[in-house]
C-alpha cells in the first residue's frame, strides 16, 4: 500500500455512488466525443471535397435551372478540361419509402470524365452508356436495396411525378472519399425527352473539371463573366465551397452543440463537486484520525484529489469504452453510408479521445479543488469531535 | 515492533504544568482546564476519570499534541509539546504517540493489515519492512489470522485490537486512549484492558487512558479524577 493507492481506494467506499458518478462522467465524455467527432468529421468532408472541380449554377438560387448548352460554353473557358451537367430528380424507391438518397439525371459520358474517381467495371460502364434507361448506382445504396446488375427497378418521381422504369446497368465504388456511394445516376436524355417542350434542355447545375486547382478562383470568375451579358447569369463555386455552403446551416447547429457541450461540462462539474464534497463531509472523522496519526493537510488534500482523479480516469475510460463501439461501429457507419458526401469519415479521431480523457481528468480535479481545500483546512480536534 | 529494552523511546514521562485551556463559543469563553498540573512517570499507566464535559478528552489532546494549551506547558519525554508548530507536532505525533479511540476509527476501505500499516506510510521504510512490522503488531494483539479482513468483517473487540496494533506499530513512547472500551461488552472490554496492561508491563509503554468504567480504571497504576478544571 502507498499514499496514491490509499487515495484511489476511497472510491470503493460507496460503490453505488462511485458507479453513478463514474457513469455521469462517462456520459459527459460520450457527449463530448460525439460533438467533437461531428465537428471533426465535417472538416474531413470539406478536406476530401475535390479541389479541381467547379460547380456552376443559376446566380439567383440553386433551385433555378440554367440552359444545358451552357456546358458547351464552359468547355471553351481556358483551364476547363471537361464539363458535365446534372439535374436533381428526387426519386423514391417504393419499397423503401423512408430512405433518402440522391437521384441525379446526368450526361453519362461526361459525368464519368468529370467524376474520375467513380470506379465502374469496364463492361458495366459500357452497358450503362448504351442503355437509355440504365442506372449507375452506388454500391452502398445498391446493397441497401438489394439491387444487382440487370435488375429492373421502379422509381417514383417527386419533382417529376410518375413511375419511372429503369434497369440497373452498373454499380460504382469510389476511389476517393470525395464521392457519396449512395447516389443513383441515370440518363438525363431519358428525363429530358419525357418533358413538355418548354421545360426541356434545362439543367440544375454544371460541373467542370479544371487543370490547375490553384487557378480555381480565376476560372470561376471567367466562367461567370462569360454569362454576364446573357439573360441567365451564373454563380460558380469550387466543390469545396459548395459543400461548405450546404453545411452552412450545419455549422450553426454545430455552434449550438458546442455551447451545449460546455453547459453539460459545467453541470457535470457542479454535480461532481457536490458528490465529492459530500464524501468529504462524511469522512471528516477519518481525516481527523489521519491528521492525529501525523498526516499533513497536504496529504488530506491529496486524498481528496486522488479520489477525484480516480473517478475522472474511470469515467473517461468508461465513456470512451462506450463511445468507440457506439460511434465507430454504430452511428458512424450509418452516417458514412447515408451522408457519405458530407461525412465521408465519421470516426473518433485519436485527438478527440485524448482530449476527452484530459477533459474528464481536468473536470474531476477542478470539481475536487474546493472540497480538497476544505478538508485540508479542518482542525484535527474539531474533525475528531465530529464522531459519527 | 521492537521490545521495550531495545527501543529508543520505550516510554516517556509527562509533565503538565499550570495548563489552562479556554474554548470560545462565539465570544463567550469556556474555561475547561484551569491551571492544571499533572505528572506521569515513564512507564506509568494512568486512568483519567470524571464527569462528562469535565475536560478529559481536552487534557488528553493536549498531552498527545493534538491541541495547544491557552496557558502553561506540556512536556512529553524530551519534547516541549506546547511549543511546537503544527507541522512539527504532526511529525512528533507520528513518531511518539499511539492513538486509541472509543469508536476504533479504522479506515473501512483498508484491510486490518493495511490499517495497521497506515502510520508507517509516513516513514521511509520499504514496503516489505512496513508489512513485516504491521504483521508483528497484529501478532501482538492476537489477530495475525485476520490481516486480510476489512473492519466490517470484524467484531467491535477485534476492531479495537486492530486499532491498538495501529497505535503500537510505530513503537511510540506514549499511548493515549480515549474511552477505549466505551463501545464494548464486558468480555471484549476486559480483553482490551488486558492487552493495554500487557503493553504497559511487557513493553513499558506510558499509557494515559480516559475512562468512565471503574473496572477499567482499576487496571491502571493510578487513577486521577478531573472536576471543574482541576485534577484530584
Ligand atoms: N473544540 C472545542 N470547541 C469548543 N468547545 C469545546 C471543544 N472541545 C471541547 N469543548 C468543550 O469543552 C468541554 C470539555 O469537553 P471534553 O470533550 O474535554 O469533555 P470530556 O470530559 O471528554 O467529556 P466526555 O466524557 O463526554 O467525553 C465541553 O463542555 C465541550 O463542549
Ligand atoms: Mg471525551
Amino acid at each position: 500500500m502507498n499514499i496514491p493507492l490509499l487515495a484511489a481506494r476511497n472510491v470503493t467506499r460507496n460503490k453505488l455512488r462511485t458507479v453513478l458518478t463514474t457513469l455521469g462522467v462517462a456520459v459527459t465524455v460520450l457527449t463530448f466525443v460525439l460533438i467533437r467527432t461531428v465537428v471533426a468529421a465535417w472538416y474531413v468532408g470539406v478536406e476530401a471535397a475535390s479541389k479541381d472541380r467547379i460547380a456552376t449554377r443559376h446566380k439567383v438560387s440553386f433551385i433555378m435551372q440554367v440552359p444545358k448548352n451552357y456546358a458547351d460554353t464552359i468547355r471553351q473557358v481556358p483551364g476547363v478540361q471537361a464539363a458535365t451537367w446534372a439535374q436533381w430528380f428526387g426519386g423514391k424507391e417504393p419499397n423503401h419509402e423512408g430512405e433518402f438518397f440522391a437521384t441525379l439525371a446526368v450526361d453519362p459520358k461526361t459525368t464519368l470524365e468529370v467524376y474520375d474517381e467513380l470506379v465502374v467495371p469496364e463492361e458495366q460502364k459500357k452497358a450503362w452508356l448504351e442503355n437509355r434507361q440504365g442506372i449507375l448506382a452506388g454500391d452502398v445504396i445498391a446493397k441497401k436495396f438489394g439491387w444487382k446488375v440487370g435488375d429492373r427497378v421502379n422509381l417514383v418521381g417527386t419533382i417529376y411525378p410518375g413511375d419511372w422504369q429503369f434497369e440497373v446497368s452498373a454499380i460504382y465504388t469510389a476511389a476517393r472519399k470525395s464521392i457519396d456511394r449512395s447516389t443513383v445516376y441515370f440518363h438525363w436524355d431519358y428525363l429530358n425527352e419525357s418533358l413538355p417542350e418548354q421545360r426541356r434542355d434545362k439543367v440544375g447545375w454544371i460541373v467542370s473539371r479544371i487543370d490547375d486547382p490553384g487557378k480555381s478562383a480565376t476560372i470561376q470568375a471567367s466562367i461567370d463573366q462569360t454569362f454576364d451579358a446573357r439573360d441567365i447569369q451564373t454563380l460558380s463555386q469550387s466543390e469545396r465551397d459548395l459543400n461548405n455552403s450546404f453545411l452552412g446551416m450545419m455549422s450553426a447547429v454545430l455552434g449550438a452543440l458546442d455551447i451545449v457541450s460546455v453547459v453539460i461540462l459545467i453541470i457535470m462539474g457542479l454535480i461532481l463537486g457536490n458528490t465529492i464534497a459530500m464524501g468529504v463531509r462524511e469522512r471528516t472523522t477519518e481525516y481527523g484520525v489521519m491528521r492525529a496519526l501525523g498526516f499533513s493537510p497536504r496529504h488530506i488534500a491529496t486524498f481528496v484529489l486522488g479520489e477525484a482523479f480516480t473517478l475522472g480516469i474511470a469515467g473517461g475510460a468508461v465513456g470512451l469504452a462506450i463511445a468507440y463501439p457506439f460511434v465507430n461501429q454504430g452511428v458512424g457507419l450509418a452516417i458514412e453510408e447515408n451522408m457519405g458526401a458530407f461525412f465521408p469519415y465519421f470516426r473518433i479521431l485519436p485527438d478527440t479521445a485524448i482530449a476527452a480523457m484530459v477533459m474528464a481528468l481536468v473536470l474531476a480535479l477542478v470539481a475536487a479543488v474546493i472540497p480538497a481545500w476544505q478538508a485540508s483546512r479542518l482542525r484535527t480536534i474539531d474533525a475528531l469531535r465530529q464522531v459519527g | 515492533m521492537s521490545t521495550a529494552a531495545s527501543s529508543a523511546h520505550a516510554s516517556a514521562g509527562i509533565t503538565v504544568r499550570d495548563v489552562t485551556k479556554v474554548f470560545y463559543r462565539g465570544k463567550e469563553p469556556l474555561t475547561v482546564l484551569d491551571k492544571l498540573n499533572l505528572e506521569v512517570t515513564p512507564g506509568q499507566f494512568v486512568a483519567l476519570m470524571g464527569p462528562s464535559g469535565s475536560g478529559k478528552s481536552t487534557l488528553l489532546n493536549l498531552i498527545a499534541g493534538l491541541d495547544r494549551p491557552s496557558q502553561g506547558s506540556v512536556q512529553v519525554g524530551q519534547s516541549s509539546v506546547s511549543n511546537m508548530a503544527d507541522s512539527e507536532l504532526a511529525k512528533w505525533r507520528s513518531q511518539n504517540v499511539g492513538f486509541i479511540f472509543q469508536t476504533y476509527n479504522l479506515m473501512p476501505v483498508l484491510t486490518a493489515l493495511e490499517n495497521v500499516e497506515l502510520p508507517l506510510l509516513l516513514t521511509k521504510l520499504s514496503g516489505a519492512e512496513r508489512k513485516k512490522r504491521a504483521q508483528t503488531a497484529l501478532r501482538v494483539v492476537g489477530l495475525e489470522d485476520r490481516s486480510t479482513h476489512y473492519p466490517r468483517q470484524l467484531s467491535g473487540g477485534q476492531e479495537q485490537r486492530v486499532a491498538i496494533a495501529r497505535a503500537i506499530v510505530n513503537d511510540p513512547s506514549l499511548i493515549v486512549a480515549d474511552e477505549p472500551t466505551g463501545d464494548l461488552d464486558r468480555q471484549s472490554a476486559d480483553d482490551i484492558l488486558t492487552l493495554l496492561t500487557k503493553l504497559n508491563t511487557d513493553f513499558g509503554k506510558t499509557i494515559v487512558m480516559v475512562t468512565h468504567d471503574p473496572a477499567a480504571a482499576e487496571r491502571a497504576n493510578v487513577t486521577r479524577r478531573l472536576n471543574k478544571g482541576q485534577l484530584s
